[in-house]
């Protein structure tokens, strides 16, 4: 049976095991009163924030457990290791390691266990109220789940010499593991640091008496441990700081020698060891050990010439100050230190100019970060709430110069009001001024019948950290509260949260409600979240019953994103498009996905495209092999360019007349700004023509070819392509469509394949985007996109020609574009045949990368990225179609026929599964 | 804050059970033979018999100002012929131990069903609300006891039924779950130490379930679905002061990154926080399906010197799946053969999304497993 070593194993959020490679356990002292004065102070003033940050930089520093103690006649000790404990629960980087809650009152002790959520050290109890009490507060803790410390001492006191330690230690540790069940491992013994060289003789062996008291315990008593206060042993050299390092250093040398495990040590009073100065060392271990009656007037003489020199100090790891403005930002969100954060914020605002900038850029990019952190469980909620609480303090500290901007615009706005409507008066044009220009009103509620409300409440806190009026209706508000508190408060958004799966059916309702409420044509967004929700789901089953924007928000770091660009004016449209196209994709693999019936791959097969190849005579290409073409002509390529695709790419709907120079569309302001757009888009493209800006090249070539079942198969150059077969049931007649269907089983038939790329597309756009032209490399990259396409069409055109399928000038352009040739170029990754895994067949087969050098990355991209690649068909009945519903007999087929692992050919395919 | 002790409910006198002193040297004996079975979701299960408000309320609670039909614990008054069909199924399934209806039965979680929120009104939660409205709500106390005590005799009289009809021993566990406020978690920022309850408010309402759960009778008490260690923590502490001897179970929830959804622990951190417990097993539960849960298991399994529990989501929730979550039957029995021959398990069952059908193909994956090898302590 495997054994678990019985360490003392301790823990915050994170362990500490005590093993017996870490010699010794560094407990943070300077969050103890009694110790530290600045820390005493702290507290007595209520500065609790400072407070904290001397905890976090113990835990920097390396502390293994953190002392937190109160006992101070000035101090509420109860109340404040409350508040206090509470306090660090907020920051993750000190409630990672485990507390030592220390303290000579019992309450106070007590009200820390229910503050601590890990297993943690109380300091301390002993015999001194006799057995009774220390029986009672040891199952206490035991209760509660903690070590202890337990000081020597007795109903008679402090045990001071050898022999009255390891009596009382040995007499607690009867009482404590045999009578009450302590863990031995969880017992921590403090045989008392006494001062030395104190000039009384008694004093002399204290140390000493220590030390052996620990070799005592350790061979003794099994498991348990030795702790102590070092600085105790060096109080009569208070002042004389490098003696007193050298003093702690040397005296923890020996006892952790003995067994010592750990100790209250200032890490900032500890010199190290071998750095102690010869004489100096001599001196203090002559002390420490007791040599001889001369001991301690010899290091008296000595320590005049060290006085005024040591005390080191920790300093903290600064160097991230040293970064960008914009890095230091988003360290100090991703830490949530607020240390700098106004600092910071005015050098960015000096950079940035406007305060709306600095939030919407590297304030909103480092909130962006800690919410893709989050996303992935890299972070966790309290660190966000942290970052949040950094972020409102920038916040705030641009808000007095937001408000004069504000006014400014108030009373702009107003005038314009009265310039507009004289009627108007000063107060009334004030009132609507004010309204246009209000802060995000969010109103946010559980819905009817959930009651789980802890992810909205952060949702809440990080919405108001970020200046959004928030107003929180609670759990299980019923829809018609909801939407009346909308019109009562005039809200901007409204925030739906729920945690059970019936939520999501309340959620349709609500929607359905605030539509009837004509919310939907105010287009007020509704923002959908909790842990059943999803962006499948409210796309699919909530978004149509709502015509505003209806977002799904993932967690409480996407909520000030999202909410933000719904509520900017700049960002809004963008952000709806986009939100817009998300559901549409979302629609779109729902009612191509699960929902339709399938068949067996044997059935699929059955059903294949019927042709009768003993009646059909392949086309033959005018040559086989490939051909390149370097430097195409881009005027030529320009005749190609189907502009409707480029459109899209600006969020404009419609289709492209290229005689008319057109968009068609409903939307007339649309028509306009792509007609607009397209002017843009032809002055830069006669730039890039003129000056060269791009390179064009592409292959093309014809192989032999026949089809052996899904596969297609090249046998002069030893490459297979394969196919995809539909398996969803289809209707009488309609065949399951595989590529392969279209080549002849027997041959001889021919297939082609092409390659094309852009060149200095990316490289353009990356200049233009140093320089914050986003908008121009945009255009730039859009365009290169075109012409990758339109590249494809004229080889493909030109391969028709080749193939002697078409002739030369058979068809006009906008023929062309509406593809009424015969023959297909499907590429892999596109709906025939979504499977990446098929470029690299292709690009080896042509030599592409070498050749015109379009290189495929590892997951099978592209790169220039505008570029196109595909297969040509030429039998007259092919065409595209679309693949999905695939089921595992084919996958498992397709894999091995691939040589893949399920595994992996579900992976590529997984979007396109229909299992 | 002064402290407060629960009032019990002093019309129902029980006579303290006989609990057989036995019973966790029994449980102990058959995990060290085979791999326990655990129940799977009674919220995925009450959703398959498409019950109304109208049910959940029944005639006693048909005026009630808030919506009862999710308030799942409801049911083993109103509807107490489906809670006890749902145990029977899961029994039958090959569920050596079922869970009392009773997740949210606390005074503080049903109080969402019965205080209106001091939110509606402009106010806030906090202490004082819960002390008043809550904590003090005789009607609460009352109904609470009632709800844990029935829940109870529902599962036992089933466990009873199916263990004779199958000639094996069936176990009931209490169900100790999370509540809607926590200890660890910031609800103001503006003051991060302000807690909306106390922990003697947490402590003493689970004492009051504990009370009334093993006043019935029932076998095991399962802390679990542990979003915050430190309420956990209070629920546990109340176990140690009632002094019972019922084996304890204790299971948690952690997130992607392995830690206590909200309190933010890791799983190795919580087993040291409970190990003093000496709990008759630890584990994991809700929040993952068995794929992302498993490295988190494995941690555990590591370190933890008691049988290890296992019952995780059947996969993410999927809103357009007919359980709302990803996993079928067969998933969950692939998974659990898996985990059982990676020398995981000591009990195995499933949270939500796991219907009674999920549970057969559980029982189904550990039928002649050996399950985990416990580790010592070092003596």
């Amino acid at each position: 049976m495997p054994t678990i070593p019985r360490l003392l194993r301790l823990s915050g959020t994170e362990v500490y095991n005590h093993t017996p490679d870490k010699n010794f356990l560094m407990i943070g002292e300077r969050t103890n009163v009694a110790g530290s004065p600045r820390f005493r102070k702290l507290i007595q003033q209520d500065k609790l924030e400072e407070a904290l940050e001397v905890a976090r930089q113990q835990v920097e520093n390396g502390a293994n457990v953190i002392d937190i103690c109160f006992d101070d006649g000035l101090i509420d000790g109860t109340a404040m290791m409350a508040r206090f404990l509470d306090l660090i629960q907020a920051e993750p980087d000190i409630q990672a390691v485990p507390i030592m809650v220390d303290s000579s009152k019992w309450e106070i002790i007590e009200e820390g266990l229910k503050h601590l959520q890990g297993k943690g050290i109380v300091n301390s109890i002993s015999l001194k109220e006799g057995e009774d009490a220390f029986r009672k507060n040891a199952s206490h803790i035991m209760n509660y789940g903690a070590a202890v410390v337990v000081m020597a001492f007795d109903e008679q006191g402090q045990a001071a010499t050898y022999d009255d330690k390891c009596r009382i230690c040995k007499r607690a540790y009867d009482i404590l593991v045999d009578e009450v069940g302590f863990p031995p491992q969880d017992i921590i013994f403090d045989p008392n640091i006494l001062t030395v060289a104190t000039g009384i003789e008694e004093h002399n062996n204290y140390a000493l008496d220590f030390i052996n008291a620990t070799r005592w315990i350790k061979e003794n008593l099994p498991y348990a441990k030795v702790s102590g206060g070092v600085s105790n042993i060096s109080f009569s050299f208070r002042g004389n700081n490098a003696v007193r390092e050298a003093m702690h250093s040397a005296f923890l040398y020996h006892a952790t020698k003995a067994g010592m495990d750990m100790g209250i040590v200032n890490a900032g009073m500890l010199e190290v060891y071998d750095e102690i100065p010869k004489n100096l060392l001599t001196a203090v271990e002559d002390v420490l050990l007791n040599k001889d009656d001369g001991a301690t007037e010899r290091l008296l003489d000595l320590a005049e010439e060290f006085k005024g020199k040591g005390s080191k100090k920790i300093e903290e790891d600064l160097s991230w100050r040293e970064d960008s403005v914009e890095k230091r930002l988003e360290y100090a969100l991703l830490k949530g230190l607020d240390k700098f954060i106004e600092q910071d914020t005015e050098e960015a605002l000096a950079k940035y100019k406007k305060p709306l900038s600095v939030i919407e850029g590297p304030l909103m990019d480092g909130m962006g970060i800690v919410g893709d952190l989050f996303g992935a469980g890299k972070m966790f909620l309290p660190q966000v709430v942290k970052s949040a609480r950094v972020m409102k303090k920038s916040v705030a500290w641009l808000e007095p110069l937001m408000e004069v901007e504000r006014e400014e615009r108030i009373l702009k706005l107003a005038a314009e009001l009265q310039a507009a409507d004289s009627e108007l008066s000063d107060s009334d044009a004030r009132i609507a001024a004010e309204k246009e220009n209000s802060n995000g009103k969010v109103i946010m509620a559980t819905v009817k019948g959930d009651v789980h409300d802890i992810g909205k409440n952060i949702v809440g806190v990080v919405l108001t950290c970020n200046g959004f009026d928030v107003v929180d209706m609670g759990v299980m508000v019923p829809c018609e509260k909801i939407l009346e508190a909308v019109e009562e408060h005039n809200a901007d958004v409204i925030g739906l949260s729920g945690l059970i799966t019936p939520s999501l059916d309340e959620m349709i309702t609500v929607a359905k409600q605030a539509e009837k409420r004509g919310f939907g044509k105010k287009s007020i967004p509704i923002l959908i979240g909790g842990a059943t929700t999803s962006a499948a789901h409210t796309a699919i089953k909530i978004a149509e019953y709502y015509s505003g924007p209806l977002v799904h928000v993932l967690d409480a770091s996407r909520s000030v994103p999202v909410t933000t660009s719904l509520l900017s004016d700049e960002n809004r449209d963008a952000f709806i498009a986009e939100n817009e196209a998300k559901h549409e994709k979302h629609r779109k693999t729902f009612a191509g996905g699960s929902k339709k019936e399938t068949i067996s791959l044997e059935k699929a097969r059955a059903n294949k495209v019927q042709i009768d190849w003993e009646q059909y005579t392949p086309p033959v290409p005018e040559f086989t092999g490939t051909r390149i073409i370097k430097n195409q002509s881009l005027r030529e390529l320009a005749n190609y360019i189907d502009w409707t695709p480029f459109f899209h790419t600006w969020e404009l709907r419609g289709v492209w007349n290229a005689e008319t120079e057109t968009l068609k569309t409903r939307n007339e302001e649309g028509a306009k700004v792509a007609k607009e757009l397209y002017l843009e888009a032809k002055a830069l493209l006669e730039r890039i023509i003129t000056e060269k800006k791009f390179i064009a090249n592409g292959i093309y070539g014809f192989f032999p070819a026949q089809a052996d079942g899904d596969d297609i198969i090249l046998p002069e150059h030893n490459v297979t392509f394969h196919t995809l077969r539909q398996q969803q049931l289809k209707g009488t007649g309609k065949p399951n469509f595989a590529l392969s269907d279209y080549v002849a089983p027997a041959g001889p038939d021919y297939l082609g394949g092409f390659v094309v790329g852009i060149h200095g597309a990316d490289e353009w756009a990356e200049e233009l985007r140093a320089v914050h032209n986003v908008d121009e490399a945009i255009m730039v990259q859009a365009i290169a996109d075109r012409l990758a396409e339109a590249f494809a069409e004229l080889l493909h055109h030109r391969a028709r020609i080749s193939w002697g399928i078409e002739r030369p000038g058979q068809f006009t352009k906008t023929e062309l574009i509406h593809e009424k040739y015969q023959g297909i170029r499907p590429a892999p990754g596109y709906p025939s045949q979504p499977d990446h895994t098929e470029k690299p067949a292709l690009f080896s087969l042509l030599n592409a990368e070498k050749e015109i050098e379009v290189e495929l990355t590892e997951s099978c991209a592209m790169h220039p990225g505008s570029a196109v690649c595909g297969l040509y068909f030429s039998h007259p009945e092919s065409h595209y179609f679309m693949i999905d519903s695939l089921q595992k007999d084919q996958v498992e087929d397709y894999a091995q026929r691939k040589g893949q692992t399920l595994d992996e050919a579900e992976r590529w395919l997984g979007p396109w599964l229909g299992y | 804050m002064c402290r407060f002790q629960l009032a019990r409910t002093q019309n129902k006198t029980h006579i303290p059970r006989a609990v057989p002193a036995d019973l966790t040297a029994e449980l102990k004996s058959a995990l060290a033979k085979r791999i326990m079975v655990l129940d799977g979701a009674m919220g995925t299960t009450i959703r398959g018999y498409e019950l109304t408000e109208a049910d959940a309320r029944g005639d006693r609670f048909k005026d009630n100002h808030e919506d009862l039909l999710n308030n799942g614990d409801i049911l083993s008054i109103s509807r107490p012929d489906v809670i006890a069909d749902i145990h029977r199924r899961f029994y039958e399934a090959g569920s050596d131990i079922c869970e009392t209806n009773t997740f949210s039965g606390t005074v503080l979680a049903q109080s969402e069903f019965f205080v209106e929120d001091p939110r509606k009104s402009g106010g806030i939660k906090s202490p004082e609300f819960f002390q008043k409205e809550v904590v003090e709500n005789q009607f609460l106390q009352d109904l609470v006891w009632e709800l844990n005590v029935e829940s109870v005799k529902l599962a036992k009289q089933e466990a009873a039924k199916v263990a004779e009809a199958t000639g094996r021993q069936r176990y009931v566990a209490g169900a100790i779950g999370p509540l809607t406020v926590s200890l660890t978690n910031v609800v103001d920022p503006n003051d991060t130490a302000f807690r909306p309850v106390t922990f003697d408010q947490v402590k003493d309402t689970y004492a009051h379930q504990i009370e009334a759960l093993l006043s019935a009778d029932c076998d095991i008490l399962m802390v679990e679905t542990i979003f915050d260690s430190l309420n956990a923590k209070a629920a546990l502490v109340a176990i140690k002061e009632n002094g019972t001897k019922a084996p304890v179970i204790i299971s948690a929830a952690v997130g992607r990154g392995g830690e206590t959804m909200i309190s933010a622990q890791k799983v190795e951190a919580l087993w040291q926080t409970f190990a003093h417990v000496d709990p008759l097993a630890i584990g994991l539960n809700c929040s993952l399906g068995p794929d992302l849960m498993k490295p988190f298991l494995e941690d555990l399994s590591k370190v933890a010197t008691t049988h290890v529990s296992c019952y995780p989501n059947a996969g993410l929730p999927n809103p357009l799946a007919p359980t709302g979550f990803d996993l079928e039957p067969q998933h969950m029995n692939e998974y659990t053969q898996e985990f059982a021959d990676a020398g995981l398990l000591n009990l195995a069952g499933g949270c939500c999304g796991n219907t009674p059908e999920h549970v057969a193909a559980i029982a189904q994956a550990v039928e002649g497993k050996a399950p985990r090898v416990v580790p010592a302590l070092e003596i």
